[in-house]
């Protein structure tokens, strides 16, 4: 290993290991600019491509004074082939892929052992702040099928097994190959419920894999669950269900009935492959945080500067965690309003923001009829 | 004052304004000439606070001028068709007549669009029934507001319908395209698609113009040599800035041919500086997200996919200049991004544009060489060879076509007393 490798390995271990959520704002950006300066030397001795790219940024990131003034990847960017890597290939031990639509190039990020360890480890420690550390029964709404990925895991899997640490045992209550539509898995299911009743459990899907062939078809049959004291997590995006009209409120309530828990016991976070190992669960006020390995900004999609408080704007995702790819500061395709940069009321430092909506693609047509790009843009 | 941007919420108010137009075009005939002295008046009186912000409406000015639109009438329809008078020719004679209600779809990305297409069908003598994006209503409102305070315009605003309704409403799109007689389509590739496939009576005239896409080329001479090219800089950057650069008439590639004397980063850097300058007299305003998030990625993508490619831009999605060699026209990005190409010579990409380049705007300082250029532009699809600076000053023909002949017929009248 390098001096360098060492010096990024040690800077990021030490964020790693710092108050997840109650560092000072100031302290904590300081600290994270500095790694982040680090790794991006490091990642530009890797990587002739990304090099380049750093080279044509207007402003020299080894003199930031911001982070808002770091180069960032567009997270198209990781959609190219072969993907960008910062480690050589006999390094790569798993390969993780956005879950693309039809049609679609899902991005792919390259993981190393090093990036992986982390990964998990970002995972949990956010996780544990806001349902414990414990271990517990971890049913997973989802097909057993989803997670033989072989060494790619797409982003469904990717965050079934990003909760493993969690688990104590793990079960699989929707059951499919994956060309027929998944069905719930009864008899699994009536065995985990019958088996842990009031014990509490953990649970995870994709929010449209939990309401369309979950939620609903139990709710079609009147069968209802006994575990009050299961924890819901769920992620992937509202677009689906925004088409169907499901309210963030109508899906807490649905999932809580088919459970037989409390509406607050369903957590939404949001979370994607190229910002592996970081999680944004709501708090309490509904509110998404960022912890010590990482930050969000919010830019303006005409200046590109970052928002004032209450605007939205594009979200851009930071993180100290990958190594073996260069996903350290990634423009999202995602718009977010900020919250505050300080102070919600739940008690986590530094910003709170709001998912809004994913961004729409936009197509060149010329004098063509792209309504869309004429109108207000987001940010206020 | 009544609203002059209508909304429509069923077929059978779409069919209604339809026959409205079509009657108060059948009561009262207008000549060319007495449009183009209504046009002339209305655009003299685009001035003030409320249009002057409304992007082209400059331009629009210049196209309402007698001195624009009396040539084109006369090259498209004869001296005779400017009066409404007939044309002898040989036995018979010929009259330019209305196809009657034209209906138009103008894209919903140029503010002024509109105008221009509903323009071309008023000289014909047509009524008019426009369909205005949703993006454009306050833009196109404001435009109006003022063509109804210019005096005598009544006859003319009587036969035009703007009206306002979703995109997805198909039960009103296809209501519209039953009640016209010709149509003047301009949008992507889909949205032509769609128009084309509403249920037009059988002798509706279409006139599309579809997605297409622009190119700039710059001899060695002009690119490497003296200050002349400093003025090259500054009129190409004008032609990315008018309409963002969504116009199908906007440059999205600059070829330069090589020579010995010239340097790309020298170059380049005068050119980020016109850039910088047309920016500052023109700034966005806003800017959609997903175009930003295009911006951003069409620099990355350039920069990390090969290591020959530089690329030049600021901190903001302001503009952006992609710098590399190749004579294959690049897919546009839009919001002020150019590829600057090199090429060894400006006939190697020419040869390899095809029926989606609409215009070639050229800086070449060799007359014959640009005959040349020009001559196999035009074998090889392109509609339009201007110089650079001048790329989308609208005209006829436009996409190769004549704006005004084809809404109009040519009746033929073979008098009975001739043998």
């Amino acid at each position: 290993m390098s001096a360098l490798a060492a010096e990024v390995e040690k800077q990021i271990d030490a964020l790693l290991a710092a108050p997840t959520f109650s560092l000072e704002p100031a302290v904590q950006q300081a600290r994270l600019l500095r790694v982040l300066q680090t790794e991006l030397t490091y990642a530009a001795e890797r990587n002739e491509r990304l090099r380049q790219y750093l080279d044509a940024w207007p402003t020299d990131y080894r003199t930031a004074a911001s982070l808002a003034d770091l180069p960032y990847l567009p997270v198209g960017a990781f959609k190219a082939s072969p993907p960008l890597l910062l480690t050589a290939t006999e390094n790569i031990i798993r390969t993780l892929a956005s879950s693309a639509t039809t049609g679609q190039t899902p991005s792919r990020v390259a993981l190393d052992s090093p990036t992986s360890r982390r990964m998990v480890k970002g995972v949990v420690v956010i996780a544990s702040d806001f349902i414990g550390s414990r271990r517990r029964p971890y049913l997973v709404i989802d097909t057993a099928e989803t997670l033989a990925g072989g060494g790619e895991l797409g982003a469904r899997a990717a965050a079934i097994q990003g909760l493993r640490p969690f688990a104590t045992e793990m079960a699989c209550c929707l059951s499919g190959d994956g060309a027929r539509e998944p069905r719930i898995d009864e008899a699994r299911l009536a065995a985990f419920a019958a088996r842990w009743g009031a014990v509490e459990v953990l649970a995870y899907g994709f929010t449209y894999v939990i309401w369309q062939h979950f939620v609903q078809p139990l709710r079609e049959r009147g069968l209802r669950l006994q575990l009050p004291n299961i924890r819901v997590l769920h992620s992937g995006g509202w677009k689906r269900l925004q088409e169907q009209a499901v309210t963030r409120e109508a899906f807490a309530a649905g999932v809580a009935e088919v459970f037989g828990c409390s509406a607050d016991r369903v957590l939404d976070f949001y979370g994607m492959v190229e910002n592996v190992g970081v999680i944004y669960p709501d708090c309490a006020f509904g509110h998404k945080h960022v912890p010590a390995f990482a930050a969000v900004i919010v830019r303006d999609p005409l200046t590109l500067r970052p928002v004032a408080e209450g605007q939205r704007g594009l979200v851009q995702v930071c993180s100290v965690l990958p190594t073996s790819f260069p996903g350290f500061l990634v423009l999202t395709d995602d718009i977010a309003e900020v919250i505050r940069y300080d102070g919600c009321a739940c008690g986590r430092r530094g910003i709170s923001f709001r998912f809004v909506k994913r961004v729409p693609h936009a197509e060149v047509r010329g004098c063509g009829n792209i309504e869309t790009l004429r109108q207000r843009p987001v940010a206020a | 004052m009544p609203e002059l941007v209508q909304q429509f919420d069923s077929a059978r108010d779409v069919t209604a304004a339809a026959q409205r137009v079509r009657e108060r075009a059948l009561e009262r005939e207008l000549t060319p000439a007495q449009v183009i002295a209504m046009l002339e008046r209305w655009g003299e009186s685009l001035r003030g606070p409320t249009v002057d912000a409304i992007p082209g409406v400059t331009f629009l000015r210049l196209w309402l001028r007698r001195g624009t639109l009396e040539p084109m009438v006369v090259r498209e329809l004869g001296v005779a068709g400017l009066n409404g008078e007939w044309h002898e020719e040989h036995s018979t004679r010929l009259r330019a007549y209305p196809l009657g209600v034209v209906g138009h779809w103008p894209a919903g990305n140029i503010e002024i669009q509109p105008w221009l297409s509903l323009s071309c069908a008023l000289l014909g003598g047509n009524a008019c029934l426009v369909r205005v994006p949703a993006g454009l209503t306050v833009q196109t409102r404001a435009l109006i507001e003022k063509f109804s305070e210019v005096a005598g315009s009544g006859a003319l605003l009587e036969r035009i319908c703007l009206a306002s309704f979703a995109h997805e409403r198909a039960d009103l799109q296809r209501a519209m395209a039953a009640a016209v007689d010709g149509a003047m389509v301009w949008g992507g590739a889909e949205a032509v698609t769609e128009i084309r496939a509403l249920p037009f009576p059988p002798w509706a005239r279409l006139a599309v113009f579809g997605p297409r896409l622009s190119v700039a080329a710059m001899d060695g001479a002009s690119w490497s040599e003296g200050a002349q090219r400093q003025t090259w800089c500054r009129r190409l950057a004008r032609d990315v800035w008018q309409f963002d650069q969504q116009a199908c008439s906007s440059p999205q590639a600059l070829f330069l041919e090589r020579c010995t004397t010239g340097d790309l980063p020298a170059f380049a850097t005068m050119l980020a500086e016109a850039f910088e300058a047309e920016n500052r007299l023109h700034p966005r305003a806003s800017i959609h997200p997903a175009l930003t998030s295009a911006i951003c990625l069409a620099r990355a993508s350039w920069l990390i996919t090969d290591s020959a490619h530089r690329a030049l831009f600021p901190a903001t999605p302001d503009w952006t200049l992609l710098l590399g060699a190749g004579a294959a026209v690049p897919s546009p990005t839009q919001g002020r991004t150019l590829s600057v190409l090199l090429v060894d010579d400006l006939r190697e990409p020419i040869a390899r544009f095809d029926g989606m380049v609409q215009t070639l705007g050229l800086a070449v300082s060799d007359p014959a060489k640009e005959a040349a250029l020009t001559h196999a532009a035009g074998r090889t699809g392109v509609d339009r060879i201007v110089k650079l600076g001048r790329m989308h000053l609208f005209g006829s023909p436009w996409d190769g076509a004549d704006l005004v002949r084809p809404m109009v017929r040519l009746v033929r009248h073979s008098p009975a007393n001739t043998d």
